[in-house]
């Protein structure tokens, strides 16, 4: 019941914000939606303490029947691979709220559009059933096309349009394999009913498993699918980059964890080298691409992408070091690109350009922003100490355990990572600042509600560094089921 | 013999036909009272829905006039997709033909083509099938040609009449030589002596037959006059015609087919295969092109046509209820999300570039236009989705090649769907507004009826359980 309450809390909100009277002044709306974006959130906390060794407690989970004659049931629960992103979507949804100081029209839609897309991402970390997880995973989409065609930069057009389609395609071929199996195995679409891939022939769960994993793979996306993403994210105003980078990609991964793996074992292990070659393409393309870019924004874009790759080589490694990574790298990865890309709004506001060439001695008039731009970069390289090590670490020594070419070349793309981020941050943080660039000399520190925005992600990579038993307690024992599943089969 | 069963059974068509005239007595005995004839055309709408709920939950059940007439949970949930759109229909008609004038006999005419429609479901002879399309088709020529102030309108009547006489001719002829080779017109008579393969003249029969209902259905390569005659029409009667008509055709296509051709479901089966594949790819092809919001939805009303027909083709070994449910749920589906999108263009306009701006001047119709154009490319939660999901759902369980090359087909459409239905939002959102975008006056009842719609196919998603219980009692056989 807490979390059908959490799910859907957020639509209450989006109602909300459409209901507030048109002359309602920003800073009132501004409050509204952090009343509604909050609530989510405490209750997410709330489910952290009181439940974390029981994630299957009765009161955290639902099932009834849907549509009986198909065997589609409404189920929603959580479990250690979802709720690190569970949580982590409630956390960026808020901190989005936060860090929307660059959307000044049609504030009160934008908030509405953004509680509707939380709802979708809630929920497809908590459903467990397919149909309704694909409805969940279907439920962004609009919101999100929205968020970047509306309030975007000027070429937010063409990317908001090229999402929408390569998205679209990639879910409705996951759909189909979805069907396939659920029809094929009853019809039943429960997850948990699924686990292991049932009587399914070896050919079969090929077979399904090819189009769920296409689809899957445009979402996260795999670097040969990714051509729709980069407009994107650097046309997206800061706020929607929040939710764009650190959730929206795990609606692929996950699936990946959730359903493409467990349920069809047979099916998934042909693919599973070539997931884990992707992975580690994912990692060195990122950062071979991120090195030559003249734009903050596309840098830290590009990383993004790149360090996704570490969440595939988890999944495919298939033992539980690598599974554990993958898991925790989701919100990792979360923490860390939410953070860059509020610090890239927050400089490219002060200096009036995001090109790299143009910035310059950053530290000496925004020790602060400068300071955790820093601890972000760092974190995207995997220093240890912080969050980003542990799971990307971890991923490597379990891709490397399955396929050591593919764990090699991961862990090559961490020197080449860090060659990029290093190289950025001497060109931006510090040095002299440019002459020709006078509003940076008078450039002033992250005020009080950018701080806001991003202290709590910092700290929580602080945080998760140095106990990552907080969260991998958690996950453990899905990730156990998961191996079972595997073994079993 | 004609008993009291036998009105309570024709209770729905007789209150319709009762309304329908009553309203066109007074048209002609007071004609200014444009508020009465259309509150009373609504009343009589709602009274046939009701009368036929309450059919529907006493499972009411008979065969009437010797078994050419039965009433069953089948034609009964046609019966009410048929009520309800023409109940909007005469809600978002009221304003427009009150100005015009005409009110009491643009509203006794879609009444008379509810009464044809609901009809006809219920047929279970050919010859009945014949007259009660026709009763319904003939109509709606008129309606069509009903916009005198539009040269467009008496175009598309024109087009639709021709093309559509040629049509019941053809099916005329169809049934006659079916009648011939099987001796009979009645359902279960032609089943019981088409048993084995089909005679040559049987099978001229029942192509002619499925050709003339292609016309009907507007299925390519027989729906050249869709385009023309949904843009001619005024918006409300384009809105009723693109499904309550349609709805009652491809419920009486699926009886003649289960009920009196089983034994001959491998060929038109096969027939349903490539109609739907070519409708499919044709119907949204050509909505790619277009830019005018009133083409685009007659042509997407073709590709629906299209994926109904899809489902058509999964009725053979293990899909056949699949596959008929899947028809009851795509029509429920589509009576919400189809009619609010015509309905939209009442209120904002049929040329593309009069929605730019829309969600800044006046963003409640905008958002429902997002919720008609999502479920019409079937993006979850809304209502499309659930269509899409039986017939899909229906074509793997039929299990043959061909199906399965069906479901790609639909897949393939959905997304080849998306930038036509989406060039709307497109417009709506991303584009700054025109300088007139003010409100029409005085079109309470048509907003009215988009926001229902729009609010009918949001929740869909939570009477979908229900619905398809609902399907499952009402499917054929």
């Amino acid at each position: 019941m807490i979390t059908t309450l959490t799910i859907f809390l957020p639509l209450a909100g989006a109602i909300l914000m459409l209901l507030l009277p048109r002359v309602t002044d920003e800073r009132t709306v501004r409050y509204w939606a952090l009343g509604a974006a909050a609530v989510p959130f405490l209750l997410v906390v709330y489910v952290y303490f009181a439940h974390r060794g029981s994630l299957d407690a009765r009161s955290l989970t639902q099932s009834f029947d849907w549509i009986p004659s198909l065997g589609i049931g409404y189920r929603v629960g959580l479990d250690g691979l979802g709720f690190g992103m569970f949580f982590l979507t409630a956390l960026l949804t808020l901190i989005a709220v936060v860090a929307s100081w660059d959307i000044r029209e049609n504030l009160r839609q934008y908030f509405a559009i953004l509680f509707i897309a939380e709802v979708g991402m809630l929920g497809v970390f908590a459903a467990q059933d397919l149909v309704l997880f694909y409805v969940f995973f279907e439920i962004t989409l609009i919101p999100m096309y929205l968020m970047v065609g509306v309030w975007g930069d000027e070429n937010r057009r063409p990317a908001a349009v090229k999402f929408f389609i390569y998205t679209f395609l990639g879910s409705t071929v996951m759909l189909a394999g979805f069907l396939a199996l659920g029809i094929l195995s009853g019809p039943n679409f429960s997850i948990a009913a699924l686990d292991g891939g049932g009587n399914l022939s070896r050919a079969a769960q090929i077979g399904i498993a090819a189009p769920i994993l296409f689809g899957l793979l445009v979402k996260v996306p795999a670097v040969p699918l990714h051509s729709w993403l980069l407009d994107v994210y650097v046309s997206s105003p800061t706020s929607t980059n929040v939710v764009l980078s650190g959730i929206l990609p795990k609606l692929g991964t996950y699936g990946l964890i959730k359903i493409a793996v467990p349920l069809l074992p047979q099916g998934v292990e042909p693919f599973l080298p070539l997931v884990a070659a992707l992975g580690a393409v994912n990692i060195l393309y990122g950062s071979f691409v991120a090195f030559v870019q003249p734009d903050l924004k596309a840098l830290v874009a590009y990383s993004s992408i790149g360090t996704l790759g570490f969440i595939l080589l988890g999944i495919s490694s298939g033992n539980a070091v690598g599974l554990n990574g993958a898991v925790m790298q989701q919100v990792t990865h979360g923490l860390y690109s939410a953070l860059l890309f509020i610090l890239v709004g927050i400089i490219a506001a002060r200096a009036g350009t995001r090109r790299i060439s143009e910035l310059g001695g950053l530290a000496a008039r925004m020790p602060w922003a400068g300071g955790l731009l820093v601890l972000g970069a760092l974190a995207a390289m995997g220093v240890p100490g912080l969050a980003v090590f542990v799971s990307e670490f971890m991923s490597i020594m379990g891709g490397y355990t399955a396929f050591p070419v593919q764990g090699v070349l991961a862990a090559v793309g961490i020197l080449t990572g860090a060659m990029y981020l290093l190289y950025m941050l001497r060109r931006t943080v510090f040095g002299p600042i440019p002459h020709d660039r006078p509003e940076l000399a008078k450039a002033t520190d992250a005020g009080p509600i950018e701080m806001a925005a991003i202290v709590p992600l910092a700290l929580l990579l602080v945080v998760l560094g140095v106990f990552p038993g907080l969260l991998i307690g958690v996950q453990q024992p899905a990730v156990e089921t998961v191996l079972a599943a595997i073994g079993g089969s | 013999m004609v008993t009291a069963q036998t009105f309570v059974g024709l209770l729905p068509e007789i209150l319709a036909f009762l309304f329908s005239m009553s309203v066109l007595m007074i048209g002609v005995f007071s004609p200014r009272s444009t508020g009465l004839v259309a509150g009373l055309a609504a009343f009589g709408a709602l009274a046939t829905f009701v009368t036929t709920v309450v059919l529907l939950l006493t499972r009411f059940e008979g065969e009437f006039f010797g078994g050419a007439y039965v009433v069953d949970d089948f034609a009964l949930y046609f019966k009410l997709i048929v009520a309800v759109s023409a109940f909007f229909a005469v809600l978002a008609a009221a304003r427009w033909s009150g100005r015009t004038g005409d009110a009491p006999e643009y509203l006794t005419l879609i009444l008379s083509v509810a009464v044809g429609a609901m009809l006809l479901v219920s047929m279970r002879d050919l010859f009945g099938v014949f007259v009660a399309i026709e009763l319904a088709t003939i109509p709606s020529y008129a309606l069509v040609a009903f916009d005198r102030s539009r040269r467009e309108s008496s175009e598309g009547g024109m087009k639709y009449l021709l093309t559509g006489v040629l049509a019941s001719s053809v099916l005329l002829y169809g049934i006659v030589l079916i009648y011939g080779a099987a001796g009979s017109a009645d359902l279960a008579e032609i089943a019981g002596s088409f048993t084995g393969r089909l005679t040559p003249v049987a099978l001229l029969g029942l192509v002619l037959l499925i050709s003339g209902f292609a016309f009907k259905l507007s299925a390519v390569p027989f729906h050249f006059w869709t385009p023309d005659a949904y843009q001619g029409a005024p918006t409300s009667a384009a809105a009723f015609l693109s499904v309550a008509p349609k709805a009652a055709t491809f419920a009486i296509l699926l009886r003649i087919l289960l009920e009196g051709m089983p034994a001959a479901a491998p060929t038109w089966t096969a027939v349903m295969a490539f109609l739907a594949i070519l409708t499919m790819f044709v119907g949204n092809l050509f909505a790619l092109r277009q830019r005018n919001v009133r083409r685009m939805l007659a042509y997407s009303s073709v590709a629906h046509s299209g994926y109904i027909l899809a489902a058509f083709a999964a009725l053979q070994g293990a899909g056949v209820e699949r596959a008929v449910q899947a028809v009851l749920i795509y029509m429920a589906a589509y009576l919400v999300m189809n009619l609010g999108a015509f309905f939209v263009i009442d209120l904002v306009g049929e040329e593309a570039k009069t929605y730019n701006g829309l969600f800044k001047t006046r963003p409640g119709v905008a958002l429902c236009m997002v919720v008609f154009m999502a479920a019409l490319v079937g993006i979850p939660p809304f209502s499309g989705f659930f269509g899409k999901l039986w017939v899909i759902i229906a074509g793997v369980e039929a299990g043959s090649a061909v199906t399965y090359v069906v479901v790609g087909t639909v897949v393939l459409n959905s997304v080849l769907s998306v930038p036509y239905y989406f060039g709307i939002i497109r417009n709506m959102f991303f584009e700054e507004p025109a300088t007139d975008a003010a409100e029409p006056k005085g079109v309470g009842a048509v907003k009215f009826s988009v926001y229902t719609l729009a609010i009918a196919t949001t929740v869909f998603i939570l009477f979908v359980g229900p619905l398809a219980a609902l399907a499952r009692i009402s499917g054929l056989g």
